[in-house]
């Protein structure tokens, strides 16, 4: 029956009067569904998101090119070897030494390593080889790995970290919240590399130590746990001011009204809430993660020689720049291309999720 | 002495007539080195003076000549600290470079009583750059100091009559009853438990070059001690910078043999990025550069720079210490699997082709010098796999110690660990800021178990490098320098009977001979450690410098004598 005039028109009645005329029942859609078909329609987030699962890929894929294409492990040196190059046989490394000649002493200069070969030597030294012989691809591949495993565990800890710290805060607020503020103005005082560094280089040393936890100073977890403390606050912040603005809505009231205690308030009504924002910044702190790695590394207070990183590789390019410079552009490169994936895949996510929304990640 | 970037040079042909000189006449024993540098240098005759040497320098450990034991540091000191005796400032191509001449004292000492006893006399008038005048007992307060300062140079003392409790107890040291002085007459008596061949070498070294008794007995870099040399240290500035100035109380041609010196102040920026260092003197900026060229730019240097550069052959040992203290190299398969693992070609091409390699301890420019044949460790990756597992060490966990900030170091200590891996050694790698590497590992509570080190002579007699860097007697628990802590009982025995034959004995053929085979046995019999080349370094000068005034005496060019064109 159709219904006119002074009566209220609500959702159940245009059920009923689409039911009536033959049409589609109306469904309701679901944030996440919307943001998903918003998604789907950012071709180039897609494209990017891509790239990046491409280099995921071919990162895990390290020890499968070790052993069957390159025949070197990640830290294998090969600093006395000789490939074939179009038939022809070559030193990895062009030796050096000194030959008397006429008496003389004459200094026969080496010590440089092969270049990119592209094909030419059957699949090895495609990217060419570093100072001790090692083959750059594999060291790319395995270093990839480790800089991603960083990069990714790192950001996923220091948001569960930022989450419960700012639920917490703006939950209870007063005392709570000013020691929790506090502590994020605290690490907000440093440069996120600075203070990297200097917990870094210390924890580097000797590792960590205490209590039940040991981990030893070349273990990836003291780089993972360095830039998972540095990042809180860029995360812890600003999902504070949301937890604080939620904390008083009716929702909020109604829960409490109903006998849910604040465990149950922050984790089942709160963070729903805030899960849009929480992935959004999951995703950019990613790639400021794989940055700070690489800075660190680079450093030396982040991935420990020999083990490969993106960083280490350029910092040990760094001086063969001039005669080898393979060795460090390709990491480049693959930094590069990696930290703009994640991060124009990461703008699109927050387009889709919330188009409104101006969540950054800023740092000094 | 140790350094990692270090200039150096040997003294080849001269060496067995100036050692003989050198025993002859002053009763000190002597060996010597060999120079086999591709360009040669003459000396100016007259002064000339320049107001300031710009210099890019490597980083040091200390700025204190009771402390230091790098290069880096003992080539200003030539300059800066004089002992009683010095070594001449001549270049070793030429001249006799291993001559001991008079510094402070009037003659190069006095000996009698068998050869136990030197006496020397200092010259009158002579002040320190702050105005303190020289005195006889500041001799004796130098080497009480170096004990109280647990100076890595305190194992040269062992042999002066009284110096037991000051062994004991280095730090708590007060007196020291074999060196008597007497400030009125200005003289300095020295009693040796037993004759030492070596002595005048060690009287000759930044250990005991006098300070003055106002010296606090503690690590002084802030101005470092007062010189009493043609210069002085105005301000050092860790891995930073330092500036020398002349030394206003310097009387011209008061020590003949010491240069006045030319430049009127070196001033100097420090840093061990050897590119960095290049670009400097390439650009101009700087006038030269006492760090080694980068290596893969060597070929780039030479072709634009080539008249600039100045490559020398070292008197040094480049290899890796094993600690026979701990686990697995307290085994002798095991260290001798390491020394099959070591291809020296490699490490000589790590180097940029600036060296030769090894298997002996003692640098060939040596009279004592003899080439270990057949080559005891050809590189032989399965005899070395064999070796670990025969000793029932593999799988062990194995830290390789090497330098962090230079890139050719960094490199040795990765190539080592790589090859620890590879013949069964769960290897890892432990990398230390340079300033700092070598104080660190010659910690015993370090517990280094195995690592990079070098070695450049202190002086040129197998003495300086067997009783220094192998002797059980000389282990210390800081600033150790025998890091491997190798002790065996029937070599230190015969290090010590080499150590104490009287002058005429200590170059005659006979006892060159005995110090040949202990090179050889401790590499061989007891794979000690592993040699794995001998250095050749570089000097690299701006345009505006005369590469000819570069002297190159004993270890080091001489930056008093540099002049510009």
């Amino acid at each position: 029956m159709a219904t006119t005039g002074q009566e209220e028109f609500t959702l159940d009645t245009a059920a009923e009067l689409a039911a009536e005329e033959g049409g589609t029942r109306i469904q309701g859609k679901s944030p996440w569904v919307i943001a998903g078909r918003r998604l789907r329609r950012n071709y180039v987030a897609l494209t990017f998101l891509g790239v990046f699962v491409l280099v995921v890929i071919c990162c895990l894929l390290a020890p499968v090119y070790a052993s069957h294409v390159s025949g070197l492990g990640e830290n294998d040196t090969n600093s006395g070897g000789i490939i074939t190059v179009n038939g022809q046989r070559v030193h990895v490394i062009s030796q050096g030494g000194t030959k008397i000649v006429n008496g003389q002493p004459q200094i026969v200069f080496g010590g440089i390593p092969i270049g990119p070969q592209w094909g030419a030597a059957g699949g090895q030294y495609i990217l060419g080889a570093d100072e001790l012989g090692r083959d750059v691809t594999t060291r790319l591949l395995f270093g990839g790995r480790n800089s991603l495993f960083i990069g990714v565990t790192s950001a996923a800890i220091c948001t569960i970290l930022s989450v419960i710290l700012a639920l917490l805060a703006g939950y209870f607020g007063g005392i709570v919240d000013w020691i929790i503020s506090r502590f994020f103005d605290l690490i907000w005082a440093f440069p996120v590399v600075l203070l990297g560094i200097a917990l870094g280089t210390a924890l580097s040393l000797n590792g960590f130590h205490h209590g039940p936890i040991n981990i030893s100073g070349g273990s990836l977890w003291i780089p993972i746990g360095v830039i998972s403390f540095v990042f809180v606050p860029y995360i812890g912040r600003p999902l504070r001011g949301q937890v604080l603005a939620l904390r008083n809505r009716e929702f909020v009231e109604a829960a409490t009204a109903q006998g849910a205690g604040p465990i149950r308030i922050m984790f089942t009504e709160l963070l729903p809430n805030l899960a849009s924002s929480v992935l959004v910044l999951f995703t950019l702190i990613i790639a400021n993660a794989i940055l700070t790695e690489v800075a660190l590394s680079f450093l030396g207070a982040g991935v420990q020689l020999p083990n490969p990183s993106w960083g280490t590789m350029i910092e040990e390019g760094s001086a063969k720049l001039s005669t080898a410079p393979a060795i460090s552009l390709f990491p480049g490169i693959a930094i590069a291309i990696t930290v703009l994936a994640i991060n124009v895949f990461g703008d699109g996510l927050r387009d889709a999720l919330d188009p409104r929304a101006k969540i950054r990640i800023e740092h000094g | 002495m140790r350094t990692k970037q270090v200039r150096s040079v040997a003294i080849a042909a001269a060496v067995a007539a100036g050692l003989v000189l050198v025993a002859s006449a002053c009763g000190g024993g002597g060996g010597g080195g060999g120079n086999t540098g591709t360009t040669s240098g003459t000396t100016p005759t007259g002064q000339r003076t320049f107001p300031v040497l710009k210099a890019v320098w490597g980083t040091t450990d200390y700025m204190d000549p009771g402390l230091s034991y790098r290069l880096e540091s003992w080539q200003l000191f030539q300059d800066v600290y004089v002992g009683l005796v010095i070594k001449a400032h001549v270049s070793c191509q030429t001249s006799n470079c291993a001559k001991i001449i008079p510094g402070l004292a009037t003659t190069t000492g006095t000996v009698t009583n068998g050869g136990t006893d030197y006496k020397f006399t200092l010259r009158k008038g002579l002040k320190y750059s702050n105005g303190e005048a020289v005195k006889a007992s500041d001799f004796k307060n130098t080497i009480i100091r170096d004990f109280n300062l647990n100076s890595p140079g305190i194992g040269f003392f062992s042999n002066i009559v009284g110096v037991a409790s000051c062994e004991a107890n280095p730090t708590k040291c007060k007196d020291i009853s074999g060196i008597i002085t007497d400030d009125s007459k200005g003289t300095v008596e020295i009693k040796l438990q037993k004759p030492e061949s070596d002595f005048e070498y060690v009287l000759s070294i930044p250990f005991t070059a006098v300070v003055p008794s106002s010296t606090p007995h503690k690590d002084t870099e802030n101005p470092p001690p007062a010189a009493s040399g043609p210069y002085y240290i105005a301000s050092y500035n860790p891995s930073k910078s330092f500036v020398v100035k002349r030394n206003p109380n310097w009387k011209k041609h008061e020590i003949p043999g010491m240069p006045d010196g030319n430049p009127d102040e070196i001033k100097a920026t420090m840093t061990d990025d050897q590119a960095q260092a290049a670009q400097l003197v390439a650009s101009g900026q700087d006038d030269y550069d006492e760090n080694i060229l980068p290596t893969d730019q060597l070929a780039h240097y030479k072709s634009k720079f080539g008249p600039q550069i100045k490559f020398f052959t070292t008197p040094s040992t480049y290899y890796f210490f094993m600690n026979w203290r701990l686990a697995p190299f307290n085994n002798l398969k095991a260290r001798q699997a390491v020394n099959y693992a070591v291809d020296r070609q490699q490490l000589v091409n790590l180097r940029g082709g600036l060296g030769v390699p090894t298997w002996n301890f003692l640098p060939p420019s040596y009279p004592q010098y003899k080439k270990i044949t057949p080559t005891p460790y050809p590189y032989n990756l399965q005899k070395a796999k064999q070796l670990v597992k025969q000793s029932g060490t593999a799988g062990q966990t194995v830290t390789v110690y090497t330098i962090s900030d230079v890139s050719v170091d960094l490199s040795t200590g990765e190539y080592l660990q790589g090859q620890l891996k590879k013949i069964g050694y769960n290897a890892k790698l432990k990398a230390i800021a340079g300033a700092n590497y070598f104080t660190i590992v010659g910690n015993q509570s370090t517990k280094a178990q195995i690592g990079f080190t070098d070695w450049f002579e202190d002086y040129p007699y197998p003495s300086d490098w067997f009783n220094v860097l192998l002797n059980g007697d000389r282990i210390t628990k800081v600033h150790n320098n025998n890091y491997g802590n190798v002790d065996v009982k029937a070599m230190n025995t015969q290090m010590a009977h080499l150590a104490s034959l009287p002058p005429d004995q200590a170059l005659a053929g006979a006892t060159n001979a005995k110090w040949a085979v202990m090179d050889r046995d401790f590499m061989t019999k007891y794979a000690a450690t592993v040699p794995y080349l001998n250095g050749i370094l570089t000097s690299f000068f701006s345009t505006k410098m005369n590469v000819n005034c570069d002297i190159f005496d004993d270890s080091q060019d001489d930056v008093a004598q540099f002049c510009q064109k």
